[in-house]
Formats: structure tokens, sequence, C-alpha cells
């Protein structure tokens, strides 16, 4: 009864401490504090603002940086937003500081690293640029104003698209804002957006939410964003973004209170009883509507670089080789690292510039991205080379893209990375060639001519064909296997016979110990006639010779039990005489009548005589 | 003792006469081979090749008679057939040279994908499937003698126990070698891909997507056939879908 008492006592128990280690195990698989830094745009024209977005993931309570200054920038902060992300149980938190960028004049602008405490770390920013033209056409920033935050109003919604002008295949970074006042209560809103139009890739848009102040008021923000790239050429439409939601509207009283209920007559307590809140609320159905925006897009000029394979954006690439030391056919890991902003989807392997000599396998991409939608990041490749001759460094890498800044296609250098390939001096190809036609060649190969054509015809054939066939597959491997099996079986047998017969010697043994054993008991007893006695008495010594050597007891004589038992002259006397003495008795029949009983004298010697014999 | 002596010279008679026999074999050149050869020493690239693959249907498959109707493909410049026969040549006999050399050269020229090799593939394949087969054999057979020697010894021999523990690793070694080779990138499942602008497809459609473009030479591991189209594992890791007529088994 107190068992099963105790038993959910004991559950309960184990469940709380299970709870206990999964909150404990939560923050300890939490990520490392991270922070990325990005631009909305990293172009723009004279007046026109870029957004700054600094998210710190792994710990919200990240202080801000302290001012951004630049000069010919003017930066101001418009709040922060925090998120939480439960993904697989691995919930993660972040926080976005955002900042609005002006540029108050033309120019290349260098935003340097900003410092961030998380902790008792501190975290450091990405260096960021941004270019500002004089010309308006280069707008960097559609705000449409239609939807747009309005502090008149208590919900908004705006479609932000940075460009109005791109290439085919840049990306494009693509924001939907939806605000409601905070007084507003949000019951549900789409965790999911997709953005409507034609011409241009797209994914859908997942919603974050945060706060942020806009002209004096506290709005809920719903932030949705994603990146567009175009695929043709022309002015391509993006939305209008239709976002429904339902939201709590009061409910309308058609009478305040006529007295409070604490019958207080107070304007204060008056107007908490007749806020419409406590009168209840009912949902409403809205749909907020994004305005339209339209992108020109441009075809990417003509002659590419025959290493261009589509990418578009800003990047930078560094390589390195792992092992620096290997021998001829060893595979070496050669790591090129594109980072940047751009189309990472058509960012591809760096291409080698003289692969001769190197047997080259289909690279692996790992792609990292700094960002939500994917512009910004970095893309690993790990290529295998292998070296087919001895060489001294890795080719120079080529990587190509179109710098749609610069509107030109430019082509990164991957410096050659030193390596020291060792052994099979010759190429692989060649090494055969002098073995077999030239041995003087073979002596002096780091000299041997790269061979570049193929080994010449053979004109023998094997006597019988041969076969795809494994050997272990064949028939007469396994007919082959009788031949030991046999071999087996034979010795098991030999060795079961062997055991056999051992058994029968040790069954023969034992029935002559048995019968000595019987003997010598008898010749102890005083009532044995003489006539027997010798005989018994020589036959007890007969089987003691034949146990000490494994012989007949019927062969052995006085000589053979003196000489196995090393008896002295006296013992083999009276050895001798016990025998003639059986022999007399068992042949002349004299004693039959003698005396009737052998004296105690004589059957004591005899006993000590028997005892005396030891090997 | 006369008896014994008459014996031996028997027998080295019976294997000499065996040795020449088999040498004189081996000097008789096929007459079909030697006119492939002829050919192809003229220049006539084509007709050694029907001459060699003659051969072939024949089901007089050797090393060198691969070898050669390789290098012929090679000469008309069909770098798929050709490295499918140097592959062929090569599971005939692992330790080809010229077939290894004219491989490596011709594979480099097409720039053909090779199958990713494990670590442990690299190891095993200094081997053959032959030696392995027969190393697993012998200690096969070495185990269970020493297994029954020493259930029939009356004392434990440690030189024994030993030699048993040994022979059991090598078992399962040679075991697990041939076990990689056989489903290794190298294994019966190896195929060439002979056929020119060979894509590999996400199903099997010549529409369907490409997931990797296959120069001829390079090599598939075929997983399933459906119809007129292999499943295979690809040089990039992948698996994808190419027309069965794109490519060849390396066994026949």
């Amino acid at each position: 009864m107190h068992r099963s008492r105790l038993k959910p006592s004991l559950l309960a128990r184990a469940a709380v401490a299970a709870l206990a280690l999964v909150a404990l195990a939560g923050p300890a698989s939490a990520e490392e504090p991270s922070v990325t830094a990005v631009l909305t745009s990293s172009e723009a024209a004279v007046g026109q603002a870029v957004q700054l977005q600094i998210q710190v993931k792994g710990d919200r309570n990240a202080a801000p940086p302290s001012e951004i200054s630049v000069d010919g920038l003017e930066i101001h902060s418009t709040g922060q937003m925090q998120s939480f992300e439960m993904r697989n149980f691995n919930m993660t938190s972040s926080v976005t500081f955002n900042y609005t960028i002006l540029p108050l004049r033309a120019g290349r602008f260098v935003i340097p690293p900003q410092s961030l405490r998380v902790g008792n770390n501190s975290l450091r920013t990405p260096e960021l640029t941004l270019r500002v033209t004089d010309s308006p056409n280069q707008s960097s920033q559609s705000n449409p104003g239609g939807g747009a935050a309005d502090p008149k109003k208590s919900t908004f919604a705006e479609l932000i698209v940075p460009k109005t002008t791109a290439y085919v295949g840049e990306m494009i970074p693509v924001v939907v804002r939806v605000g409601f006042e905070i007084q507003t209560r949000v019951r549900n809103i789409p965790p999911e957006l997709d953005l409507p139009g034609q011409g241009f890739t797209k994914q859908k848009m997942r919603a974050s939410e945060g706060r942020q102040t806009i002209g004096g008021k506290t709005y809920q923000i719903f932030t949705y964003k994603t990146a567009i790239a175009a695929v043709r050429t022309g002015t391509i439409e993006i939305g209008p973004v239709a976002v429904p939601a339902v939201v709590l509207v009061p409910q309308s009283r058609n009478r305040s209170f006529p007295q409070n209920p604490l019958g207080l007559s107070d304007p204060t307590l008056d107007s908490f009883f007749n806020d419409p809140w406590l009168a209840g609320s009912v949902p409403r159905e809205i749909k907020l509507t994004t305005e339209r925006v339209n992108i020109e897009v441009k075809a990417l000029p003509p002659h590419a670089p025959p290493t261009f394979g589509g990418a578009v954006g800003n990047f930078t690439m560094t390589a390195d080789a792992n092992p620096k030391s290997v021998q001829v056919g060893d595979p070496i890991t050669v790591t090129a690292r594109v980072s940047g902003r751009g189309n990472f989807d058509r960012v591809t392997a760096p291409v080698f510039e003289d692969e001769h000599g190197w047997h080259k396998y289909p690279p692996s991409a790992d792609f990292k991205q700094d960002d939500d939608v994917g512009i910004s990041g970095a893309k690993t490749f790990e290529t295998v080379l292998s070296p087919n001759e001895r060489k001294d460094k890795i080719p120079t890498q080529l990587f190509t893209y179109f710098d749609s800044l610069k509107e030109q296609y430019v082509t990164l250098r991957a410096e050659p990375i030193p390596v020291r390939v060792e052994g099979g001096n010759a190429p692989a190809a060649a090494a055969p060639a002098t073995a077999a036609t030239a041995p003087a060649a073979a002596a002096a190969p780091s000299t041997a001519p790269q061979q570049h054509d193929i080994l010449h015809q053979l004109t023998d054939l094997p006597v019988a064909p041969q076969s795809f066939t494994p050997l272990f597959a064949r028939q007469s491997f396994w007919l082959a296997q009788l031949f030991p099996l046999l071999a087996l079986l034979g010795y098991v047998g030999w060795k079961m016979r062997r055991a056999h017969l051992d058994n029968r010697e040790a069954q023969r043994r034992e029935a002559l110990q048995r019968e000595a054993t019987e003997l010598q008991r008898s010749l102890r007893r005083d009532d044995t006639p003489p006539q027997e006695y010798f005989s018994r008495a020589s036959r007890a010594v007969q089987l003691k010779t034949a146990l000490a050597r494994n012989v007949d007891p019927n062969t052995v004589d006085a000589e053979i039990v003196a000489s196995v038992f090393h008896a002295d002259e006296e013992t083999r006397r009276r050895l001798r005489l016990l025998f003639e003495k059986s022999d007399e008795v068992r042949y002349s029949g004299s004693g039959q009548n003698g005396t009737r009983l052998v004296p105690l004298e004589t059957r004591k010697e005899v006993l000590d005589l028997i005892e005396s014999l030891r090997g | 003792m006369k008896q014994r002596t008459n014996l031996c010279w028997v027998s080295v008679a019976v294997i000499a006469l065996g040795c020449a026999t088999a040498y004189s074999a081996r000097g008789d050149q096929n007459p079909a081979f030697a006119k492939a050869n002829q050919d192809y020493s003229e220049g006539h690239f084509q007709e050694a090749v029907d001459g060699y693959q003659e051969l072939v249907k024949s089901g007089q498959w050797s090393a060198n008679l691969f070898y050669d109707l390789g290098n012929a493909w090679f000469r008309l410049g069909n770098f798929g057939e050709a490295i499918l026969n140097y592959e062929r040549a090569l599971a005939l006999d692992p330790h080809h040279p010229e077939a290894a050399a004219n491989l490596a050269l011709v594979r480099n020229e097409a720039r053909a994908l090779e199958l990713r090799r494990d670590g442990i593939e690299h190891y095993i394949e200094a081997g053959t499937s032959t030696q392995y087969s027969i190393a697993a054999s012998i200690a096969f057979w070495v185990v269970l003698f020493g297994a029954a020697r020493l259930f029939f010894s009356r004392r434990r021999s440690a030189a024994l126990v030993s030699l048993i523990i040994f022979s059991t690793i090598v078992f399962v070694a040679s075991i697990f070698a041939l076990y990689s080779l056989e489903t290794g990138s190298k294994g019966r499942d190896l195929a060439i891909v002979t056929g020119k602008n060979i894509e590999a497809r996400l199903a099997t459609a010549d529409n369907a997507n490409s997931i990797l473009a296959l120069p001829p030479g390079s090599e598939v591991k075929v997983l399933s056939q459906r119809g007129d189209w292999l499943y295979a594992a690809l040089p990039n890791d992948l698996r994808g879908w190419i027309r069965a007529n794109g490519a060849q088994r390396v066994r026949m």
C-alpha cells in the first residue's frame, strides 16, 4: 500500500528532474552569441534613406553600440526588436538594432566595425560600405507612401524595396512591414507571406515580431523578409502585398455605467469603468495592403569571361590547401571561401587556371549566411585534387562575378598555394613506359619527358580466357576447398581413433592395476595355499613391472624385473628364487603334500620384496 | 629407392611437358587477334575495333584484349569506350601497368569524373579480390585446423591460440576487404559513361532537372534500373537517373 503511494511521488520527481534537465540543457545547447550587420542596400542616392540592421543572435541582453558617426552620413537609431525562435526544441533569441542612414553627400562611405557588449564579451560587426550617388535615378529606397507608417493611423503596411534598377540575377532584399498600434490587440496574422509578382525568383517570407516607436507612437511590428532575383530584363512589378489579420475590436456599449460599482464619484474611476475594453471585444478580420513597386531590370553586359558562372554581387575570395606535403596520387583538399553579398545560389566553385598534372574531383559546397535572407554570407568549396606528378604549388584559382555597383565583371584570383608533392618522379602515365622500354630512363626519371600519348599495343593473349567473376564466386574455388575439408576430416578422424585407442590402453592398465591390488591383498592373508601363494607373488611382480613399463605381464621374468627396477644383487637373487619357486610349484606340483600354509616369515619376506620394487 | 628416383624423374618430365605446352600455346597467336593488331598498326582503327570486339563477343576475354581495344577506341577519339575498356582490363588484372597508365592519361584528356573513394577503400585497393579470397580461405582453414588441434590436445599451447586469433583476424579482415571491393566504387556495379552529352537527372525523363553533366568516361555506380533508365550514385556524392544506353557496366 505504501509502495503504491510512493510510486506517483517518484514519477513526479522524475518528471520534475527531467524538466529541470531540459530547462538546463536548453541554454547549454544555445548557440554562441554572434553579430551580423546588414545594409538594406549598399547603394543609395543623396537624401535617400538606407536601413542598417545590427543583429545579435544568442543573447538578447546585448547592449547597443554607442553612437555611430560617419562623416557625410546622418545615422539615427530607430529602435530595437527582440525575437525568439524555436526550431527542433532549440530556442534561439536575437535582438536587432535598427538605424536609418541618410546620406548627405555623394561618395563611398565606410561604416567602421561597431563594438557591442554581450555579457562579458565584446563582439564586433563587419565593416560595411555604402556608395552614394548624386543622381536620384540611382534610387535606393522605395517606400510607397500609401500604406507606410503614418503616426495618425493605428495600422500600416509597407513594402520596402531598396532598388528600382537591378541586373538579371542580382539579389534584391525585400521587406514587408506591418504595424499595429500597441493598443490594438492582434489575434492572428499569417506566419508566412507570398510575394506576388512575376519575373523573379522568390521565397516564402517568414514573420518576425518586434516593437518600434514611430512618431511618438509605439507599434507592434511584424516584419517579413525575403530576397528576390530577377530572371528577365524589363520592368517587373512587385506587389501589392495583402496581409490579412484578425484584430480584437472593443465591443461598443450603448451607455456608460450609470454609477461606478464602488459608489464613489470620481472622474478617474468613471473613465476606468467606462473603458470600452471592459465591455469585451470581438474579433474582426482586416486586410492591410502595400503598394506596388516596379523595378527596371537590365541584362548583364556581353563578353563575360569564360570563368563567369552567373554570380552577381560583391565578393572576396580566400583559398587554402591541406595537407601541403603529400606523395603523388595522395589527395589534397583545396578550400576556397567566397564571401560577400550577392546571389550565392549562382556562386560556383572557383576554376583552376591549369589543371594539367592534377586529377580533380567534383567540389563540395557549404553556404553559411550572415543574414535572414541569404544575401550576405560565405560559401566554402572543398575540392579534392590528386597530383599525377611532382608539383610545387596548387594552381591559381579564378572566380568571376559581375559587380553591380561597378557595372563590370571582376575576376578574383587566389594566388598559387605552395605544396610539396613527392614520389612518382615522372608523370604517373609515363612510369610503366619507362619501366618497360628504357631502364636507363627510369634511373633519371625527373628529366623524363611528360607523356602525352598512350602506350603501345600488347600482342600476347593468355592461354585461357579470363573471367570477371571474382575468385570467391567461382565454382572451382569452392571445389578446391574440398581438399582442406577432406584433410580436416581425416585429421579429426585420426585424432578420434587415437583417442579411442588411448582409451583402450587405459582400460587395460586399469584392469592390471586392479588385479595387482587384488593379488597383494591376497598375499597378505594367511589362508592362501603355498602352491598358489608363490604363483600369485610372481604374478604380482609381473603386474607391477608391466604397469611400470607398459609391457605384457606374461613376458616379464626375474631379469626384466631386476633391470626395470634397478634391483641390487640381493634383490635380484630373491627375485630369481621367487620365480623359480613359482615355476617349481606350478610345474612340479611340489608343495601340494607339504605344509598347508606358507610360514609367516616367508610371507613377510615376499611382501617386503614386492614392496621394495620401486621405479 | 630406385623406384622413388624414377617416380621423381617422371614427375619432372610431366611438369616440363606441361610448361612447354603452355608456352607453345601462349606463343601461338590467335589469328583474329593478330589481324586486329595488324589493322591497328596500319592505322585502320575502326577495323581493329571490329576485330577486337569479335574476340570479346566470342568470350576470349583477357586484360590485354581489353587494353588493346581501349587503345583503338582512343585512336578513334571515343574516350568513353576507351576508358571503359581500360577499366575492364584492370578489372581482369588489377596490376596491369599499361592499362593503368593509359587510363590515367585518357581520363585526364576526357576530364572524366571519378567516384569518390574513402580512405579505407584506398588501402583495400592495394590488394586484389583474388588475393583476399585466397587469404580468407587459408586463414579460415588454419582456424579450423587450429581449433581441431586445440580440441584434441591435452594442454593449450599459447602459440596455437595466438595463431588461431591471428588467423581469425586475417579471415575477418579479408572478408571485409572483399565486401568493400565488391560493393565499393570499383565493385560489381561500376559503370562508365560512354554516351555523349549525358546528364544525370532528378527523374526518369529527358526534361527533368539536371543534377550533373557527365563527360564520357565518368564513373557511376549503378544502384537500380527502371526501364531505360539507371539510378546511379554520381561522382559528386549525389544520386540521379541516367539513360541506360549512356553507360555500360565494367564487369561483363
